[in-house]
């Protein structure tokens, strides 16, 4: 029994040796590599994935949304976001940044837990890089730039991050357009915003093939790591090239028009309300209650 | 050799694998067949380690692979070693000046010397039939060529497993055919194969066992392939045949047809 499973064993062997040795399959192929690894650091190429892949999930969960969130109007979420951020940076009344920080942290109540985490991250730490630039400032005395700087600096990051995580890249591209931004620049944003996406999945895929091929000790990284960026300029300038053609082929003559229907709603209503009663505080308290 | 289990995974609340369970023996060539947008891609980006199920285990040569082992570089480097992977877009796997510094690349970082690196590309160059391209920049190549170079640099690594994504696309029929029999000669040659694809045209010759994904992102079926193929209502569930009017001599009919056929 023994002796005719080794023969069975033997007869395959010889089976794969004929058909490689036709095939011109090396020997080294048809063996079990005994490879043992030498540890070697990877930590940039792990780095770059892990930003890279922040970055698309981020465009992903935007193109994913039907709606903008709340429905409100783009055009009115852009126009108070801006105005908001003016007034804020205008105002000498810590009481009206109060007040505006306090509206942003309600707004903020409103948006998804994993969208507030961020956004509070991100401005909590924006917020405390300008205090340590204010330090100095606090040594000679002067305590009024870091009380006034810092929450104007908080709420303004807040505030533009609601406006990105609330309402879609492409709703907010098409508002240019009420406030008479030329059509051809508005085009150009959203394949901006398209190409990154494209390019950003492809020199993803491209990290994680550097990843799986790094089967050892890499001497010399930059060099993997320049050709990718050199394959992604390639990449790009193809990508850059077929638009063009297929812009020509599709009747494009260098006019594009967009058509945005204007829309109201009861979310507007109560929007542009909120937003008047802060432009209201901001007169308030600057008048009456300026320090 | 691969052991998945009850393994789920999804792109930021987007499911893409859902309760898949599945095992791979060694020498086994299997392909994953179903519609587009099933889970395909996901489950070999999970075989190669690129992304970690949300539930469920994977073990791969009776280790379980998580973020923890794959963190130690050690273990990563081995694992990647093992097993080879083929992406759909070939270009992407393409980053250094010249073809034979792409397929040098794996086996340079094994600590091979440059005697035996120089005869694992040659071998490689000869093996796919690209000698000619041996100095010459892998992004000016057409896309047939560029999918050569890509197996050539995963092969020159003496992978146990090949996983190749989509395989068979965007190559003309000559390439296709070679492609197919290169394949099938690898899997005779011991080496596990895992390939997805829609393509049902070559199936049975490469690989004598299917698993066929739903577009609920779960297995619908996992069979013989000339089983699979044969089940028409199966197949017409997942997008995979259809049906329509057509003349064959003179005579107008109705019938279902395999994609490619």
């Amino acid at each position: 029994m023994l002796l005719k499973k080794v023969n069975l064993q033997i007869y395959r062997a010889e089976k794969i040796n004929i058909i490689m040795a036709e095939k011109n399959i090396p020997d080294w192929l048809l063996k079990n590599e005994d490879y043992l690894p030498q540890p070697d650091r990877d930590t940039f190429i792990n780095k770059s994935i892990r930003s890279l892949l922040s970055v698309l999930s981020h465009i992903h969960g935007q193109s994913r949304h039907k709606t903008d969130l709340f429905g409100i109007n783009a055009a009115f979420s852009l126009m108070f976001t801006i105005l908001f951020i003016v007034l804020l940076s205008v105002s000498r009344s810590l009481v009206f940044i109060i007040a505006a920080n306090v509206y942003l942290l309600l707004v903020l109540c409103l948006l998804k837990a994993e969208d507030i985490v961020v956004i509070l991250k991100t401005s909590f730490g924006i917020a405390v890089f300008t205090i340590i630039i204010l330090l100095p400032t606090v040594l000679y005395g002067n305590l009024y730039s870091i009380t006034m700087i810092t929450p104007k600096v908080f709420a303004a990051v807040a505030a533009i991050n609601i406006l990105s995580r609330s309402t879609r890249w492409h709703s907010i591209t098409g508002a240019f357009k009420t406030f008479f931004i030329p059509d051809i620049f508005i085009l150009v944003l959203d394949i901006t915003i398209m190409y990154i996406m494209m390019l950003g999945e492809f020199s993803l895929n491209m990290l994680y093939a550097l990843k799986l091929r790094s089967v050892g000790r890499n001497k010399s990284k930059h060099t993997s790591l320049s050709g990718i960026a050199g394959t992604m300029f390639i990449k790009s300038k193809e990508m850059a090239e077929d638009t063009y053609a297929a812009m020509e082929c599709r009747g494009f003559t260098g006019e594009y028009r967009i058509y945005r229907k204007f829309k109201f709603s009861f979310a507007d209503a109560v929007y542009i309300i909120a937003n008047a009663l802060i432009i209201f505080c901001f007169i308030y308290f600057g008048k009456y209650l300026r320090k | 050799m691969i052991e998945i289990t009850n393994v789920s995974y999804s792109y930021s609340n987007i499911p893409a694998l859902n309760n898949i369970s599945l095992n791979i023996s060694k020498g086994e060539s299997v392909t994953l067949m179903g519609p587009n947008g099933c889970g395909k891609s996901t489950l070999l980006k999970l075989i190669n380690g690129i992304v970690i199920p949300d539930s469920g285990s994977y073990r791969f040569d009776g280790e379980e692979i998580t973020k923890k082992k794959l963190h130690d570089s050690g273990f990563s480097k081995l694992f990647h070693q093992k097993i080879g992977f083929v992406f759909q877009n070939s270009q992407t796997q393409l980053f250094c000046p010249e073809v034979y510094d792409e397929i040098a690349f794996g086996p340079r970082q094994m600590g091979i010397i440059e005697s035996e690196v120089e005869k694992r590309v040659e071998d490689c160059l000869n093996l796919l039939n690209i000698q000619a391209l041996k100095y010459r920049q892998p992004y000016h190549l057409s896309e047939g060529e560029k999918r050569k170079i890509a197996i050539a640099c995963v092969l020159s690594l003496n992978p146990e497993v090949l996983v190749l994504d989509e395989p068979l696309n965007g190559l003309d029929p000559r390439t296709q055919r070679w492609l197919v029999e290169f394949l099938i000669d690898f899997n005779k040659g011991g080496k596990t194969l895992v390939i997805s694809t829609h393509n049902l045209e070559f199936l049975q010759e490469i690989s004598n066992r299917a698993l066929l994904f739903d577009e609920y992102h779960s297995i619908a079926a996992d069979m013989e392939m000339g089983r699979i193929l044969e089940d028409i209502d199966l197949l017409k569930k997942v997008n995979l045949v259809d049906e329509y009017y057509h003349e064959h001599v003179g005579s107008k009919h109705r019938h279902f047809h395999l994609h490619n056929y």
